[in-house]
């Protein structure tokens, strides 16, 4: 009984010893801390992806949420997780922007990224009997009537607002922006009328445009949306302005680069999965796919867009 | 109407499948153990089970998972009526009188009186969520910012008394969990408050850790304080007639199953935390008019019936805004949403038509997972009743590593627990001085919705107060607060002039 503890404790003792190999990796499950409450959009996807990795990794894909703070306490504890690749974490939009609003210990530089699953455009939803047929005419009442058209956003200094914030500069117009617990209810109070418009990304408010209840007043993407080819962008109409939320994965810096490797090829099968790809598009959210090294640009670049814009709002 | 029953019709033929059965039936269990466990509820329990249901087609997948939220309102109160541990945060209440009638030797009454309550609540409830759900949705959007606010000002000053005792200590400890509340990051301006640049406080104060401290490691420390002796002697013998509630308790608590059938099906079509606030509403109707009410507290049944009822038909009534207008109101709903749209189906204004085989199969498969869960649990209740004649020096040091585990389960937070342990020595403290715990947890569950509510408002409005006066639905929930405050005033203002006629 304790030569067998014994021979185990060796064993452990100089498995630590050795240096991680990609030959090895995975040699247990694959966790993947989710810093927002389960079953909003973001869990929902890396729980899809996750389910549709596993086969290809060989080793189970375990999503963790960990919600609080906008965020701040999921990346915190994964920026602090060993660098061994069996903890990743979500990345997605706010990473680059939470650090500039409050004291964090982490910014998206203390993350390898990993790979880049989706990236979905913002948009300004209204009630479908909206007093406003065209973005034109939306556009023209907010500069005739500053501050009084009301938009909900997801949460102050979330994503979405500050997509409005900075829609409003590209528009030079201004609106009143309205923080809810969310995007469900944000939507909630568009279809009460209790707001006049909500800034959104999919799949909050699909649903309710898929029914007619809910128009798209100003799609933010470079391209028109596969699921409403009729809605043009705003950059169709002449305003130069594109911003979505993308999510991604990463894992904490000093991770082995052939273990990101490892890690990066068995979830981009996982997101070509036809499982995913089916999920994807029942929610509609759109599938986007880049390597490390264009998601770390993609990411510095929205990094340092915020910086600004946080420091333009808090002045 | 003859339509919806057609339609029902069919929809059993999908949840009487032997696989829909089976799925339903898993859900039941899972629930009801989630239900019992302290700390995990509804939420973990359906999130953990997602992944699983991936293989399944949707009408499976969600008839499972819905079972897992209805069930857990069956477990939930098994804990709080043994231990005064509440199992999931809508069985908070249940633990006054709950834990009282089990000292009592009653924990079997209880156990099965709540089995049968929320079996009851929960089949009116979804005759309503058949027959009411398009126009009750369409009431519920009424409730903007403004309305939300008077609401929950009149919630706040009317059950923050939800015990009866003192008024002044208990809207003391409704403030005090208030300012608990406000901890974490402003839901407006999205800074930290009263964080210290601390993470785990930045994500506040977890309702559940302070649920199961004041409640659970709170009674467990009060009766570790015991002398040892007097400790060995307080084994619980359940006594066997009373095992099962008799045809008078029955009678007693049938008014309260569906008083409470009925406020929990009316504040779970409210967005946020329903299933609680319907349990402190329908323990306040169940004191206020009953002709007993200093029984409430000493273990009066129908301050378990009622509330154990009212939850299950919140829980219910919340499928109304998922399934009709596509938006959650409540965690538990988002998840599930999150689970309709990984199968494909998109809740909402169109779902009834796109996939009437799936809503209607739902439907029905909760009148089946209902009468389940009454099978599931009515055996079960001399099991559990017996747990409490495990000698106290046993059965306490088991409650304590029960709580601390079910905590750490929640959010895999050792934060959390650390907050539970310091709430646990606060409710030691309250109970020493008569200060009660409901009123905090009330507190804590409406303070950020009812901040966020307020400064919504006057940010739609541009600061105008106006905007709760000019809007009927608010300004009448204002005015009832009012009466409400004044009223008892100046009936002992009359009083006091009858007694005292000769001054002036």
């Amino acid at each position: 009984m304790k030569n067998r503890f014994l021979i185990a404790l060796a064993v452990l003792l100089l498995g630590g010893a050795l240096p991680l190999q990609a030959a090895d990796f995975p040699a247990k499950e694959v966790q993947i801390i989710v810093p927002w409450a389960a079953g909003g959009a973001t869990d929902v996807i890396f729980r899809a992806v996750a389910a549709s990795t596993e086969k290809y990794l060989g080793k189970a894909v375990v999503v963790v949420n960990r919600p609080g703070g906008g965020g701040a306490v999921g990346y915190t504890e994964a920026a602090r997780a060993a660098p061994d690749g069996y903890t990743l974490v979500s990345a997605i939009t706010p990473l680059t922007i939470l650090p500039h609003q409050v004291k964090t210990a982490f910014t998206y530089e203390s993350f390898e990224p990993v790979i880049c699953i989706t990236d979905d455009p913002s948009m300004f939803l209204t009630k479908s009997d909206a007093p406003w047929k065209d973005l034109k005419e939306f556009l023209q009442y907010a500069k005739a009537n500053p501050n009084k058209i009301t938009v909900g956003n997801s949460g102050a200094g979330g994503g979405v607002h500050l997509v409005a914030v900075a829609f409003e500069k590209a528009a030079d117009v201004k609106f009143n922006h309205i923080p809810f617990a969310g995007g469900g209810p944000s939507v909630t109070a568009l279809l009460g009328g209790h707001v006049d418009a909500v800034c959104v990304s999919p799949p909050e408010g699909i649903p309710q445009v898929k029914a007619g209840k809910l128009k798209i007043m100003a799609l933010f993407s470079e391209r028109r949306m596969k699921m409403f080819p009729d809605v043009p962008t705003v950059k169709e109409q002449g305003i130069d302005f594109a911003m979505g939320m993308w999510r991604g994965l990463a894992a904490p810096k000093g991770t082995p680069p052939d273990v990101i490797g490892t890690l990066h090829d068995a979830f981009k099968k996982g997101m070509d999965d036809p499982a995913f790809r089916k999920s994807a598009e029942d929610m509609g959210v759109a599938v986007h796919y880049s390597n490390p090294e264009t998601f770390k640009r993609s990411m510095a670049l929205d990094d340092a867009f915020f910086a600004k814009m946080v420091k333009d709002l808090k002045k | 109407m003859l339509e919806s029953l057609q339609h029902l019709w069919t929809g059993f033929g999908i949840a009487l499948s032997l696989q829909n059965l089976f799925y339903c039936m898993v859900g039941a269990i899972v629930g009801t153990l989630v239900g019992v466990l302290p700390g995990l509820g509804p939420i973990a329990g359906i999130a953990l089970l997602i992944p699983v249901t991936f293989g399944l087609n949707a009408t499976s997948a969600i008839i499972m998972l819905s079972g897992i939220y209805y069930g857990a309102m069956y477990g939930g109160s098994t804990t709080s009526i043994l231990l005064n541990v509440p199992g999931e945060t809508a069985s908070v209440i249940t633990c006054i009188d709950g834990y009282q009638m089990a000292q009592q030797g009653k924990a079997g009454k209880a156990l099965a009186i709540c089995a049968i309550g929320s079996f009851i609540a929960g089949t009116i409830a979804i005759f309503g969520l058949v027959f009411l759900a398009p126009p009750l949705a369409d009431a519920a959007l009424a409730f903007g910012p403004p309305e939300f606010f008077s609401l929950m000002v009149f919630g706040f000053i009317v059950l923050s008394n939800v015990t009866g005792g003192s008024f002044l200590k208990a809207l003391m400890m409704a403030v005090a969990g208030l300012i608990i509340g406000t901890i974490g990051l402003d839901p407006v301006t999205g800074e930290g408050r009263f964080a210290f640049d601390s993470p785990s406080l930045l994500g506040g104060i977890e309702f559940v850790a302070v649920a199961i401290g004041i409640f659970g490691i709170g009674e467990v420390l009060v009766n570790a304080g015991k002398p040892a002796q007097l400790l060995a002697q307080q084994v619980v013998v359940p006594r066997l007639a009373e095992l099962y509630p008799s045809l008078s308790d029955l009678k007693e608590s049938i008014s309260a199953i569906l008083r409470g059938a009925g406020i929990g099906f009316g504040v779970g079509l409210v967005p946020g935390p329903a299933p609680v606030i319907a349990t402190y509403a329908s323990y306040m109707v169940e004191r206020k008019v009953s002709s007993h009410p200093e029984e409430f507290g000493k273990g009066a049944i129908k301050g378990v019936a009622g509330p154990e009822s009212a939850n299950n038909s919140a829980c219910q009534s919340a499928f109304i805004p998922l399934f009709a207008l596509g938006i959650p109101f409540a965690p538990p709903t988002a998840i599930l949403l999150g689970a309709l749209l990984i199968h494909g189906v998109t809740p909402g204004p169109m779902m009834v038509s796109e996939h009437p085989g799936l809503f209607w199969g739902v439907i029905a498969s909760m009148y089946i997972g209902n009468f389940i869960l009454l099978l599931l649990n009515l055996p079960f209740v001399p099991i559990f009743a017996n747990i409490l004649r495990i000698p106290k020096t046993i059965l306490l040091p088991l409650v304590m590593l029960f709580c601390l585990t079910g905590m750490y389960s929640v959010n895999n937070s050792m934060f959390d627990v650390w907050m539970m342990l310091l709430f646990g020595a606060l409710g030691f403290l309250m109970r020493q001085w008569a200060y009660e715990g409901a009123p905090l947890l009330l507190g804590l569950v409406l303070g950020p919705k009812l901040e966020v509510a307020f400064r919504q408002s006057l940010m739609i409005s541009q600061g105008d107060f106006e905007v709760f006066i000019s809007r009927p639905i608010s300004l009448a929930f204002l005015l009832a607060t009012l009466l409400f405050l004044i009223v008892p005033l100046l009936r002992r203002a009359l009083r006091r002039s009858k007694n005292r006629p000769a001054i002036g």
